[in-house]
């Protein structure tokens, strides 16, 4: 396929997005019918491009000697389109049955659309600027979604994410400077763009890719920029389980993969102080997120903070920088994405349907709503990493990369572990609580729950049967993987 | 054939539980017949040579299953058991309105169980072992009562401690010797040269392993889930699910440890403790189904110091081999009847305390004689099948006694293990007879008449379950010496023990002197202490009272406050001091100490002591300096630059353009005859427009973040100068 579709892959969702926002479409059916077109459009042409494969790089504009608009599609962008085209109709249609008697819609269902272009730009970026453009792009498309609601608990959570997300391009910002100063502006390359010493002082690459690490680790969650997304949780539930758990987080993760993997390289960056830094960071990013979790009471926050922690599994593994690392932090990245989704999914129709925001206020729920809370309890299982659910297969890989690494990897081999007690303890009491209810629990107030329509379930019930398969057949995405990080 | 093995019951589980929604007799029929079908497939699997079947790749590992001897062996017990329980709920079940969810756990762990057991790999045997635990935790909880909640709880918290022990553990041994399938751990572990990584490897799994067979220390889960599980659910969980932990240790001591004598003097002494923990828990308890239990932890310490043996012996275990595999399947089938019997007691009286239900069983011959059977063989009482297991099991002791005294060793310990093992042996006669005394020969002092009058207490079908699960007992330990010498060496091989040197003459004195000093030391406990110290005289009639001290319960004493409170708790405080952005508070409460503390320091000289506070001071002042500064900064700005500009005069709003624009368009629409309507529309809006618009802007421009903006867009001026323009 010739690369120009890669540029209609995000131009059509990014302008139609716009076009629902400005068009003043009145009704919620018009709205979500428009929103739901563009999506399953895009997803189908990102699927003929992922199938077919696109030659060579489409240069979109070129502002000067070496700052490029360059899209590409490579093995890396093929796996982040791969799940974010999966996941995006399937929210659709769930959003379709959850927003319904919501309020600001336009808001909702034009910067959703938006924000799907932008990803899909992050995922496609040829080139560090590129990707830095889009990045950019997708924090400006989400703040209205976080703000969505428009209570002063949502404005105020939407000021603390566009800071800490702008204070962290700033970071960004810094490391692709230092990139295009040292005369590494090319493409993506597998093993880096860098010579071994560009600057006379190491230390200072290393800083600069610190950096950088940090700077796109906010959209990350890497402690201590992780604040922004517990808070985020006041958004729609539709907002919170793709944004937060999968497009946006895992983009910063992406961006950190790209910038680690393809920019500064392994080779300049394996083995130093600033390679130390990060891994530390995340791993003490795992237990904190999971302990806090623990203690937190509010349902939807309780997932917001596992996913904090899970998405430095993903920066654990990919920071190891080794091929099998890569290989198990891309794995996590799939893994979580079908996990986390359908897990928030439930917790938004528990939301939709009783308006039920605590873990104690969940009593005797799974018996009025099983399906909600089969899916539920399969995703607890997935991400506690019990065997043969996918959590599982991509943890023990992830401990196997860090085991081969060894050194300061078993830390955080011991925060994994320590992590998955931790993830059974907060996602099983839901489950205990929805099938198992205490005995004064208040039973009689359930008799008026129903179940969640069908345009919630069907996106339920098809995450359940992707955790499930990921698990039992994990082999394609594994090899997949594999050779991503071997260099493909 | 294997695979349809497994999934036969795990399919079968989603059929029974959609006929179950409309049809409960052709539920309940169904699972009967699921489970009959099933003890076919495994007596047909059992007969035929040894199978092995295998998908790579799936669950990152594959999935890996075979049979030998001992697993074929192992296969017809659990669909036998399987079976007769099935059988026996159909009726036990029959007042139950949540059934529905029992029978669907029901045959989804048969499956699980069944695949433990034939995993080629330990990474199967997790996966199957994980299914096993959550699929039987609702059985624990299938009372829903505030006890049902609280032990199904801690059984889920073992279960997933234990699982993730486990597989750490594996994760290691796969990570040291390459592989986890079972069949090459000997050859891989013989080579390991640092055994270190091995040992810390092996107490994970056997952490895991251990917890679900009910090991010291982390037997807790056993008393309290087994009694409050259904009887049927007892019966398996006390039968089989603690055999699947047995497995994992069993394949530990024989592969990865074989003929370790460290790792098995660690086996034996917990089995040890274990043993006789269990015997004295079940001695005290007066809960007919929680002595059941506890007899089922100490049955399992008998079973560990056997597999302890092996460790020891190595090669010349032939004997500790044949007895661990016969007690393991004779505790199976003697916990199936006693649990049944249970059962039946338990659905006619909804009670439990012996003080409840004693004299019950009067004149019911038909739960006479199975419970009767079932406390011989336990007890280990010559003719019957638990009377030989338990001889083998204190022959090799004694054997090892000798081998060790051979060797210039000093055997006191093990002769300490054999003195404990024949006390356990009597601790056990002694509370099953105080359940026989009780259930039995003693009356009910007031409700006698009302017992004698209950009938049918059971139906057909259960009788039969009963009745022939009964007979097996005696059956076994008559034909011992074909039919449990043939299983011995049909199941063996899998342990690696030689060939045995002689063969067990069971009904010889010196076989027979052991055993009947256990019977002579249980029916003096009996005397001595049940009918004396364990019970009381209230109101005339002697009652059963449980002396054990309430407080001596290592779950309330350790594990719960360990995991509720002082995990947390720690973590919490971390989260906390994190959480709260209390980092940069803390910094600076550190860095004014330490500046105190530095002033301290030098406060005794009289002239340092001025510099150093004044330091200290011209310090905090510098510092309260920069954040007002920032303050200061932010006041001149607004003060200057970007000073609040005045409301506008009307009149020159009206002279700007988008008015005059507005005006001309309110003309044209005049001109087209719509003066009606009132005119002077379009300039009101553009002149609103244009006042919103410049309020906006005066605020954002007047704003800190502008400024920053501001900053950020010369730096990248400056950057893109410095990068193309040089």
């Amino acid at each position: 396929m010739h690369p120009l579709l890669l540029l209609f892959l995000i131009l059509i969702p990014f302008v139609s997005g716009i076009a629902i926002y400005l068009l003043r479409l009145k009704t919620h059916a018009a709205l979500s019918c428009a929103a739901m077109g563009v999506t399953v459009l895009t997803s189908a042409l990102c699927w003929i491009a992922l199938l077919r494969g696109t030659e060579g790089t489409f240069e979109v504009i070129r502002f000067a000697p070496n700052l490029v608009l360059l899209l590409r599609l490579d093995g890396l962008g093929r796996f982040f389109v791969g799940i974010v085209s999966t996941l995006w109709p399937l929210t659709i249609l769930y959003a379709h049955s959850y927003m319904a008697h919501e309020k600001h819609l336009r808001m909702f269902y034009g910067f959703f659309t938006a924000a799907y272009g932008a990803t899909l730009g992050v995922a496609l970026a040829g080139n560090l600027f590129t990707m830095y453009c889009f990045y950019e792009l997708l924090t400006l498309t989400t703040v209205p979604l976080v703000i969505q609601p428009m209570t002063k608990e949502a404005i105020r959570a939407a000021r603390t994410y566009f800071l800490f997300s702008i204070g962290g391009a700033a970071f960004a910002f810094a490391a692709m400077m230092f990139l295009i100063a040292n005369g590494a502006s090319e493409p993506f390359t597998m093993g880096g763009v860098l010579d071994a010493h560009p600057y006379g002082n190491d230390n200072v690459t290393y800083l600069f890719w610190l950096f950088g690490f940090l700077g796109f680790g906010v959209k990350a969650a890497i402690f201590p920029l992780h604040y922004w997304l517990p808070k985020a949780s006041v958004a729609p539930t539709p907002v919170t389980a793709l944004l937060h758990a999968v497009a946006v987080v895992k983009a910063g993760a992406f961006a950190v993969i790209r910038l680690t993997y393809y920019c500064y390289g392994t080779a300049v960056m394996a083995g130093t102080w600033a390679q130390t830094v990060a891994l530390l960071l995340a791993a003490f990013t795992i237990v904190y997120g999971s302990s806090v979790s623990v203690k937190e009471t509010h349902f939807k926050r309780r997932l917001a903070y596992s996913t904090v922690a899970n998405l430095s599994y993903i920066l654990f593994g990919a920071m190891l920088m080794t091929p099998a690392g890569l290989a198990a932090a891309l794995l996590h990245m799939a893994a979580h994405a079908c996990i986390k989704i359908l897990s928030f999914f439930c917790a938004g129709a528990v939301l939709h349907r009783t308006g039920r925001t605590s873990i104690f206020a969940l009593d005797g729920l799974g018996r009025r709503m099983p399906v909600t809370f089969g899916g539920f309890t399969l995703s607890a299982f997935a991400l506690m990493g019990l065997p043969p659910f996918s959590g599982f297969v991509s943890k023990w890989y992830l401990l196997r990369a860090a085991a081969e690494t060894g050194g300061i990897a078993y830390v955080g081999a011991g925060a994994l572990l320590l992590s998955a007690l931790l993830t059974a303890i907060y996602m099983l009491s839901p489950v205990r609580r929805a099938w198992f209810p205490d005995r004064d629990a208040d039973l009689v107030s359930l008799e008026s729950v129903h179940e969640a329509d069908s345009a919630m379930l069907v996106p339920m019930a098809l995450l359940a049967a992707g955790t499930l398969l990921c698990g039992v057949f994990a082999g394609p995405i594994l090899s997949a993987a594999q050779a991503i990080a071997s260099g493909l | 054939m294997l695979y349809g093995l497994l999934l036969f019951p795990m399919g079968m589980a989603f059929v029974v539980w959609l006929v179950g929604r409309s049809n409960q007799r052709a539920r309940n029929l169904l699972a009967a017949l699921t489970t009959v079908a099933e003890f076919g497939l495994t007596v047909w699997i059992a007969l035929a040579p040894d199978l092995s079947a295998g998908i790579d790749g799936v669950a990152g590992l594959g999935i890996h299953l075979e049979t030998d001897g001992f697993r074929r062996v192992y296969l017809v017990v659990i669909a036998f058991l399987w079976m007769m329980t099935t059988l026996l709920g159909n009726e036990y079940f029959s007042h139950y309105k949540t059934c529905n969810r029992y029978y669907f756990f029901n045959l989804m762990t048969l499956g699980a169980t069944i695949g433990v057991f034939v995993s080629a790999d330990l990474f199967t045997a997790l996966i199957f072992f994980e299914i096993m635990s959550f699929t039987s935790y609702p059985w624990v909880i299938q009372e829903e009562m505030e006890a049902a909640i609280r032990a199904a709880n801690t059984y889920l918290a073992v279960a997933v401690i234990g699982g993730l022990a486990a597989l750490m553990g594996l994760f290691l041994l796969w990570h040291t010797l390459g592989t986890t399938t079972i069949s090459a751990l000997y050859d891989a572990a013989k080579t390991v040269d640092n055994k270190a990584v091995l040992y810390v490897a092996g107490g994970c799994v056997l952490f895991g392993f251990g917890a679900k067979a009910g090991m010291f220390p982390l037997h807790i889960w056993l008393p309290k889930a087994h009694p409050v599980a259904p009887a049927p659910a007892s019966a398996l969980l006390s039968g089989l699910l603690t055999k699947s932990g047995v497995f994992g240790v069993l394949v530990l001591t024989c592969r990865v440890f074989y003929a370790d004598p460290a790792w098995g003097t660690v086996i034996l002494v917990l089995g040890t403790v274990t043993m006789v923990l269990g015997a004295l828990l079940a001695l005290f308890s007066i809960d007919l189904k929680r002595t059941l239990a506890c007899s089922s932890v100490s049955q399992i310490g008998f079973i560990l110091v056997g597999i302890g043996m092996m460790g020891l012996l190595g090669e010349s275990g032939a004997l500790a081999a044949r007895g661990t595999l016969l007690h393991m399947l004779n505790h199976s089938l003697f916990k199936l009847v006693l649990f049944m019997a249970a059962g039946v007691v338990y659905q006619n009286l909804h009670a439990l305390d012996l003080n409840d239900i004693r004299g019950f069983g009067r004149k019911k011959p038909l739960l006479l004689l199975p419970f009767l059977f079932g406390a011989l063989g336990i007890g280990g009482f010559p003719l019957f099948n638990g009377y030989v297991s338990k001889t083998l099991l204190h022959e090799s002791i004694v054997e090892g006694v000798a081998h060790l005294a051979a060797h210039g060793g000093n055997a006191f310990g093990l002769r300490a293990v054999e003195w404990l093992f024949l006390l356990s042996g009597g601790i056990t006669v002694a509370y099953m007879t105080k359940l026989f005394v009780a259930l039995f020969i003693e009356r009910h002092p007031t409700r006698q008449a009302e017992f004698d009058q209950k009938r049918p207490y059971m139906n057909g079908v259960s009788t039969f379950a009963l009745v022939a699960s009964a007979l097996v007992l005696p059956a076994l330990g008559l034909s011992a010496d074909w039919t449990m010498n043939g299983i011995a060496d049909i199941g063996t091989g899998f342990m690696r023990a030689g060939a045995l040197a002689h063969p067990v003459q069971y009904l010889a004195w010196s076989n027979l002197k052991g055993g009947l000093l256990s019977i002579a030391i249980g029916f003096a406990l009996y005397f001595g202490i049940v009918r004396t110290v364990l019970m009381q005289k209230q109101n005339g009639a002697a009652v059963y009272v449980n002396r054990w001290p309430k407080r001596l319960d290592l779950e309330e004493l350790l594990y719960r406050p360990l995991l509720t409170k002082w995990l947390p708790g720690i973590l919490g405080s971390i989260a906390a001091l994190f959480g709260e952005n209390r980092i940069t508070g803390l910094l600076a409460k550190g860095v004014l100490r330490g500046g105190m503390g530095i002033a301290a320091l030098f406060g005794k000289n009289r002239i340092t002591a001025p510099l150093a506070k004044g330091a200290l001071r011209g310090g905090m002042i510098a510092a309260h300096g920069l954040s007002d500064l920032l303050d200061a900064w932010i006041l001149l700005l607004r003060k200057t630059v970007y000073r609040d500009c005045r409301p506008e005069p009307e009149n020159t709003a009206m002279k700007s353009l988008p008015y005059r624009f507005g005006s001309l368009l309110d003309r044209i629409a005049i001109r087209h005859g719509r003066e009606e309507q009132g005119g002077r529309r379009f300039a009101e809006t553009a002149y609103r427009t244009r006042r919103t618009l410049r309020t906006t802007s005066r605020q954002i421009t007047g704003n800190l973040s502008f400024a920053l903006l501001m900053l950020v867009l010369a730096i990248c001026a400056v950057f893109v100068y410095t990068l193309f323009m040089r």
